[in-house]
């Protein structure tokens, strides 16, 4: 049944009429409360600003006319403070003989709160007494009963009742916001959520103060991925009543807020919903033990929580814990055979859990267990593009479009595809790559080695070859990098993600940060998550990326000894088993990047301690479900508490040979591109801005107080240099450099040396500090290219090559390095190299494409390409025919050889 | 303007390239392009002006970034196209700052100056000389409103239109880099006219850095992009518009101007001119140094073979312009036949000529004193 939509007078009439149709009752009420107002009229304000037990008071004083209103109110305000068996109690010494049909209004309430404590059965023969015994059931009745036949899998039935509901609105008889909700629910369940939010829309204007419409409207919201309009509702609500448990509970739901949900058990202790959604945020924190203990009380209140059953199944599936699992689906087919939410829910989980192929398995089944469950096609297109499935997928995500445009996560999905309908796809030996036009003539000549490189060396070092053709997506767009990945636009500080045989990256165009870390890293991924299949933690996971990026490269990775020191000073670092939640539960990006930085350091404690045969060893147990416990036993026999202790034992040796002092008012580097990029070291470039005789009194004192403050060494180094005082300046750098030689931050000691040395003209020590840096420090393109230019005026070509690859990892759409790199190809006498430069050089020129072409045409001659010579040196001269030496380059090509 | 010229033979090739299609062309005759053959006929007898007004500014930074930009223009002209202290005007702020390179300044930036300065420049000028104004500092307002900040009372752009009109035997080019300089330009549109604005748009109103490449396409010829070793206003616009979108894109910030060029008089600025678009077409032929007719020495055979270069040049601008109308094949087959036929004549003639390498000339160099002859039609 469609909706049709009232117009705006037919409301205000009907509004209207209604209004004095309720006026009368009220005009003849004789009890009333001390401020003079009917109890009705006070019990629902009571209801409405949230003083629930006040307001259960005042409805039961309500009598005559309205009794049954001041008893359904009291009820409600019993349920909303979780004394369920009040709101039952109160209605049913009033229904005898269960005579459901005499109180329509009771027993749909009666209904609801029954429903709400797993009692669906006795829920529906309620309102199916009410239904057949009333000529014109409520729409709150018919509404409820459909959504109830429906939850137990009667979606025939269900269908009817909610039709029924539509077809009294188009018939002129819906006025209430009340039950225009209703109408919107129904519109819901039925899939018309396009007419489902205008009616939502109606019933908040029609009544601003309804609280069941805002959040109802918040869960549709939600449940279409829309986080922003949904918590515009949940607030909407909260606005009126700050005390409305379900709107804590959606608020909860859209920011991941704990408090909301502490504040909303502690209105209603009993609340299913407040439980679930505590016991979800807790299991994405990585806190499962107590995660189990909300589920668990949830069940205990409503053993039909679908949500809750639905998680601890795909807990249980995903622990291959299959009895178990069979258990709970029994649970659910008992009172809603072959859910298609649960099969969802189920998948769903899955996902999140990198367990692309389970979760498939599972959509395939909600979508084969109901055609018309649309959110089935989303889940299982999605989870088919991370599998590299991306046809299927697609078409998936376009069946659920076609029937639910409103899902942002699906159309999201979708335009992305439209995006990658404009990439060009390019593919090496063990790689397939989509990548934008300007990537794959600019960053492909140096990826595609790149990555087979990652897969030469990484492959054979864990002896594992992961299924391939390995997926690569570059896309220039964060936003598209986004919902790649995650299916919403927000993704937070991430660069590159990998979910096993895809792997989703940030253009280097639109990043800053070494690209070819990443790249690296993420495919690191690639073999830990297919070498466990998917099982294995985040922690351990990232923390084995970052150590290989040191393997990689000498200078790459994450030197971040000050950190380390700050870190163990202060106490920060997590004990073993609780890896996980410090990325979960990270509530900033420094947080974040902790969490990175220590996984590293266990695995490279690991690597030093037991040898990388038992990193190896450590990897294989996670391809198997067992508990965390056995596995540290299996590998180095030992509790997780001794290994952890064994950890803290080898951090504190570190921070000994690290000797360096850190002081409280300082604050962290900050680190750019998710750890990938430079990190600033906020404090030193502040120090220019300071006052320098304070600041440099105030260094002194604290290098007076402890000789090993690298920080003031290094900020009085600064001041000192600006004042040009070069050789005390040297003095305090060249300290903080032995001090710390591994430093990484922005600026470092031996950075600002090197600019002293450029002010002295001593360039061989300039260049001398540009080496020191470069060391450390991967994110430097200038210094790299000044190495590079020096390399190559001296003829060292291996160096020139170094610097040139160090610079392009930085930033390979900078011309300049193109420049350089061609300079050297022909210093060299490497004319396929000159060729891809000058190839990359014409896509790179803005200004002077007829010489870019003349010089593109040149390098192909001398290559022996002698046909792509003579059609480059036509285009140079088709726009700029009388350029004597791309005329002469044409002459050349006809004879086939170079002058 | 009401002038007519000889029609010079370069007009001729323009148009015929600018036309998409040869035989639409002769069918129905573009008056729009018959009427751009009147204007920057290129001639080696013209004399080419420029006058650079820099509005006045506040704070160190924009005071020294205005100064090297009026000074490195003034000296770029001087260096590179032949202009000199007699054919360049530079009003510059208050006066001539007390400061190495001030002597180049001929007056300050307020309504007198400017109103004497090109009322002077009136008495000097010939007919069918270049008169080029490049106007750098602060703009502010919109539409009619619009105004060049300078010395004194504002100057809104209808009232710079009017001291332009005493110049109507001239050809005009207005470069205005000023801030908020959209609704300025626009009111200075007019037929015959190049007009450079550094902002397409009344709502982009922060100083623009179009300045700072526009420059850097002068100097040493950084935007000749065709290599005929001359820089035309197009050429020298597409060189700033390219630089200045790759400078916000290398900052990471939104572009906050866009420049626009109009040479057909509709006050309409196109984003992106060329040679086939609406605007572009007097941009392409209007250079920003005089033509040098440097033939006069040459042998009966260089004389030829030179006449040879311009012939084929001509073929390939013709056989350019008619592009679409070629199966790809067979259109890259006829061009690289013209193109080396015109690498071989240019190496003869070079020899010819005993010209040393750094000054061989190209045909399009001396192309326009050759013949006033309509080319063959093919």
């Amino acid at each position: 049944m469609k909706l049709h939509l009232c117009n705006k007078y037919h409301l205000t009439l009907s509004s209207l009429l209604l209004s004095c149709l309720f006026a009368a009752p009220l005009l003849a009420q004789q009890q009333q409360t001390n401020t003079g107002e009917s109890p009705l009229f006070r019990g629902e304000q009571l209801l409405i600003n949230g003083s629930y037990a006040a307001a259960a008071d005042i409805f039961q004083m309500a009598d005559g006319l309205d009794r049954n209103e001041g008893i359904v109110g009291a009820s409600k305000a019993f349920f909303m403070m979780g004394n369920t068996q009040e709101a039952i109690n109160i209605i049913e010494q009033v229904i005898e003989d269960d005579d459901y049909a005499s109180y329509p209004l009771l027993s749909t309430q009666l209904a609801e709160v029954k429903r709400s404590i797993g009692q669906s059965a006795e829920a529906i023969e309620i309102l199916s007494v009410l239904i057949e015994g009333q000529f014109e059931p409520p729409v709150r009745a018919l509404v409820q009963y459909g959504s109830l036949l429906r939850f137990v899998g009667r979606k025939a039935e269900a269908g009817e009742y909610l039709d029924r509901a539509v077809q009294r609105y188009n018939n002129g008889l819906v006025f209430a916001s009340e039950d225009v909700v209703m109408v919107a629910l129904a519109s819901w369940l039925l899939g018309n959520f396009h007419d489902a939010n205008s009616l939502f829309d109606e019933a908040t204007r029609a009544n601003p103060n309804n609280l069941e419409a805002h959040v109802l409207w918040g869960d549709l919201f939600l449940e279409k991925y829309n986080a922003s309009d949904a918590e515009r509702s949940y607030q909407d609500a909260l606005d009126i009543n700050s005390r409305y448990v379900p709107a804590l509970v959606g608020i909860a739901r859209v920011v991941g807020d704990e408090r909301s949900l502490q504040r909303a058990l502690a209105i209603n202790p009993n609340s299913v919903i407040a439980m679930e959604a505590y016991g979800q945020l807790l299991l994405m924190a990585s806190r499962q033990d107590e995660a189990l203990e909300y589920f668990e009380r949830a069940l205990n209140i409503n053993p039909e929580s679908l949500k809750t059953l639905s998680i601890l199944a795909a807990q249980a599936a995903f622990n291959q814990r299959e009895d178990e699992y069979e258990a709970f689906k029994s649970q659910v087919d008992e009172f809603s055979p072959n859910n298609p939410q649960f099969l969802g829910d189920v998948a769903d989980t899955f996902g999140n859990n990198y367990l692309f192929a389970e979760a498939v398995e599972f959509a395939r089944a909600a979508i084969e267990s109901d055609s018309e469950y649309w959110q089935g096609y989303t889940l299982l297109g999605s989870n088919l593009i991370r599998l590299g499935e991306e046809e299927e997928g697609k078409a998936n995500l376009e069946i659920s479009f076609e029937n639910d445009p409103f899902n942002v996560l699906t159309s999201n999905m979708l335009k992305v595809f439209d995006t990658l309908e404009t990439y060009a796809t390019l593919e090496s030996e063990n790689f397939k790559v989509h990548m934008s036009q300007n990537d794959a003539d600019i960053l492909w000549p140096y990826l595609e080695p790149l990555l087979e490189e990652s897969w030469d060396t990484l492959t054979v070092k864990y002896g594992f070859e992961p299924e391939g053709p390995i997926l690569i997506e570059v896309f220039e767009n964060t936003e598209d990098f986004a919902v790649r990945s995650v299916g919403l636009p927000d993704i937070g500080p991430l660069v590159g993600i990998c979910f096993g045989k895809v792997v989703t990256l940030i253009s280097p165009d639109t990043l800053s940060a070494n690209w070819q870390e990443i790249v690296w890293h993420e495919f690191m991924h690639v073999i830990t998550l297919q070498m466990t299949n998917n099982r294995m933690p985040r922690w351990l996971s990232e923390g084995i990326s970052v150590w290989e990026e040191r393997e990689g490269r000498p200078y790459w990775g994450r030197s971040q000894g000050l950190d380390l020191v700050r870190a163990a000073t202060e106490d920060k670092l997590l004990h073993i088993k609780d890896l996980n939640s410090g990325f979960s539960g990270a509530r900033n990006n420094a947080d974040l990047g902790f969490a990175y930085f220590q996984s590293y350091l266990v695995v490279d404690y690991i690597t030093e301690e037991y040898g990388f045969e038992k990193l190896a060893e450590f990897i294989d147990q996670y391809a198997v479900v067992k508990e965390d416990s056995e596995r540290f036993n299996e590998v180095f026999q030992l509790t997780m508490d001794q290994f952890n202790d064994g950890f803290l034992g080898w951090i504190d040796r570190r921070v000994e040979e690290i000797n360096v002092f850190v002081h409280t008012e300082d604050v962290p580097d900050e680190g750019e591109g998710h750890g990938h990029g430079i990190r600033e070291n906020s404090s030193a470039i502040l120090a220019e801005l300071y006052n320098n005789a304070s600041l440099k009194q105030h260094m002194r004192s604290r290098i007076e107080e402890n000789a090993r403050d690298f920080q003031a060494h290094l900020q009085l180094g600064i001041v000192l240099f600006k004042e040009e005082d070069f050789e005390q300046a040297k003095f305090h750098l060249i300290t903080a450099n032995d001090m710390l030689p591994s430093y990484t931050g922005y600026p470092s000691p031996a950075l600002v040396l090197s600019q002293i040395y450029d002010r002295e003209e001593n360039r061989a020590e300039q260049l001398r500090w540009l080496e020191i840096l470069l060391e450390n420090l991967q994110h430097d393109y200038d210094s790299a290219m000044i190495l590079a230019d020096a390399a190559l005026a001296g003829q060292n070509f291996d160096r020139a090559a170094y610097y040139i690859d160090r610079a392009i990892q930085v930033d390979p759409y900078r011309s300049g390095v193109h420049e350089l790199k061609a300079r050297y190809a022909t210093a060299i006498d490497d004319s396929a190299l000159a060729v891809t430069e000058y190839e990359v050089l014409l896509k790179l020129e803005i200004s002077d494409p007829v010489e870019a072409r003349t010089d593109l045409a040149e390098a192909y001659l001398k290559n022996g390409q002698i046909d792509e010579a003579k059609q480059s040196v036509l285009y140079a001269l088709e726009e700029a025919p009388s350029y004597r030496r791309a005329q002469e380059v044409l002459l050349q090509s006809l004879d086939g050889a170079p002058n | 303007m009401t002038r007519t010229k000889t029609f010079k033979l370069l007009s001729i090739i323009i148009t015929l390239v600018v036309s998409g299609s040869l035989s639409a062309q002769l069918d129905e005759p573009n008056n729009e392009l018959e009427g751009a053959a009147n204007y920057f006929l290129d001639s080696s007898d013209a004399t080419k002006w420029a006058v650079i007004i820099t509005g006045p500014t506040v704070g160190e930074t924009n005071q020294a970034q205005f100064r090297q930009w009026s000074f490195s223009l003034h000296d770029i002209l001087t260096r590179d196209y032949g202009y000199s202290s007699d054919t360049i005007t530079l009003l510059y702020g208050r006066g001539a700052p007390a400061l190495p390179g001030g002597d180049r300044v001929d007056g300050a930036t307020d309504r007198q100056s400017i109103e004497q300065a090109l009322s002077d420049l009136a008495s000097r000028v010939a007919t069918g000389d270049q008169v080029t104004l490049y106007l750098i500092g602060h703009g502010s307002g919109a539409e009619e409103e619009a105004k060049f900040n300078i010395v004194g009372p504002d100057m809104t752009g209808s009232e710079f239109a009017t001291l332009l009109d005493q110049f109507d035997r001239q050809d005009i080019v207005i470069v205005n880099t000023t801030s908020a300089s959209y609704g300025f330009s626009t009111s200075l549109s007019s037929e015959g006219r190049v007009v450079i604005s550094s902002t397409r748009s009344p709502s982009e109103r922060y100083d623009p850095i179009f300045s700072r490449y526009f420059i850097e396409a002068l100097d040493s010829r950084n935007g000749d992009r065709d290599k005929n070793n001359r820089v035309s206003m197009l050429e020298a616009f597409e060189y700033a518009k390219n630089n200045v979108e790759a400078w916000y894109e290398e900052q990471g910030r939104l572009a906050s101007e866009h420049a626009g060029l109009d040479d057909n008089g509709d006050a309409l600025f196109a984003l992106n001119p060329t040679v086939d678009a609406i605007d572009g077409r007097l941009a392409e032929i209007a250079y920003i140094d005089t033509l040098v007719d440097d033939t006069a020495n040459l042998s009966q055979e260089a004389r030829e073979l030179k006449a040879k270069m311009q012939e084929i040049e001509r073929s390939v601008f013709i056989l350019r312009g008619r592009k679409q109308d070629f199966l790809d094949a067979n259109y890259w087959e006829q061009m690289e036949g013209l193109l080396v036929d015109l690498a071989r004549a240019t190496g003869r003639f070079n020899d010819v000529a005993g010209l040393p390498e750094e000054e061989e000339i190209s045909a399009d160099e001396t192309l326009s004193e050759q013949t006033n002859e309509t080319p063959p039609l093919q």
